[in-house]
């Protein structure tokens, strides 16, 4: 019986890890690491890195998430593969921990959002 | 008996240190005998366009060791990752003139030589020593099957097409050599080592 609660302090501790937004950082892996890269390097001129965005800490950040993105970050006219594609499918709620995973990881001054701002973001969204 | 133990010990490390050393990349794939004479297996036929529309046959790569994916330049999934560690291979053999890399697209319909183009200049690599190219896609989908590469059109696939992230080396005569696993950055520094290796061994052959 006491191994019980061995076992259940050994698990709290290996599961107190470091990062503070656990879901952010899975649907980060499962949505933006394959292009952005799990470094948030980008790929040359082809994917723009995140961890030196301009755009981190923005709200404009909710609307790309959601929407993609097609020409407005690239001035020249060879957008065409500078495309991000749309992410409709994440509900306010994953938009909300995607984006308090990335301005955490790459932001450190960040002010943490919360769905109701990302609702509202939303709304402003073309 | 402790001392014989270990005596027996470094012996067998200095007997794995020197095979190490005479070691040669095996040749993938089947190997059968003919007339007494080993014949290795070899990629297909490559009748494939560049970024910069020439024509790409096997006969080009002759005096190039070359390394080898397929992707397309709208993929959703694995390709930028693979993509990265191309890159990352191009960096490190950017001063060895026997080597090329060559990018297989699987989506000629959309990837036309000049996209290809756009990509290549996008990535910020010399058109010369890193080819895109693009062909008749069933024979590309054939091709891939002769570099061990799986490509096939799926419409339930994210950009309309799977295909497995193999990165591959191949050797002058066309044979496949070693390769990694594109998604995989860990197998990485493996294939970058054989390059080195095969390149040299062509060195002391005096080719």
């Amino acid at each position: 019986m006491k191994y019980i609660y061995l076992i259940i302090f050994a698990f709290s501790i290996v599961s107190c890890n470091n990062t503070p937004y656990v879901q952010g950082k899975r649907l980060f892996a499962a949505n933006c690491a394959n292009c952005h890269m799990e470094d948030g390097s980008g790929l040359g001129e082809l994917i723009p890195p995140l961890n030196k965005s301009t755009l981190l800490g923005q709200a404009s950040m909710v609307c790309i998430v959601k929407n993609g993105i097609k020409d407005t970050l690239f001035k020249d006219s060879t957008y065409l593969l500078k495309e991000m594609p749309s992410f409709s499918h994440l509900s306010a709620t994953e938009v909300t921990n995607i984006i308090n995973f990335i301005n955490y990881k790459w932001q450190p001054s960040f002010k943490e959002i919360t769905i109701l701002d990302v609702e509202q973001a939303l709304k402003t969204c073309q | 008996m402790n001392f014989n133990f270990l005596g027996i010990a470094f012996l067998f490390l200095l007997f794995t240190a020197c095979k190490n050393n005479q070691q040669t990349l095996p040749f993938l794939g089947e190997t059968i005998v003919e007339n007494g004479k080993e014949i290795h297996h070899k990629v297909g036929q490559i009748n494939h366009y560049t970024q910069d529309s020439t024509l790409l046959t096997n006969k080009d790569l002759e005096q190039y060791i070359y390394v080898a994916d397929f992707f397309f330049t709208s993929c959703p999934s694995i390709c930028p990752k693979v993509a990265k560690e191309m890159l990352r291979i191009y960096n490190e053999v950017s001063d060895n003139p026997n080597v090329k890399l060559v990018s297989f697209t699987i989506d000629p319909k959309r990837d036309t030589p000049e996209r290809l183009r756009l990509y290549a200049e996008n990535l910020g690599v010399d058109h010369k020593k890193w080819l895109f190219v693009t062909g008749d896609k069933d024979a590309t989908f054939e091709l891939a099957n002769t570099f061990f590469v799986a490509a096939f059109e799926d419409a339930e696939s994210p950009g309309g097409f799977d295909h497995s992230g193999k990165i591959l080396l191949i050797d002058k005569e066309g044979h496949v050599r070693s390769f990694s696993e594109g998604t995989d950055p860990s197998t990485t520094p493996k294939l970058i080592d054989d390059i080195k290796l095969l390149s040299e061994s062509y060195n002391t052959k005096g080719k």
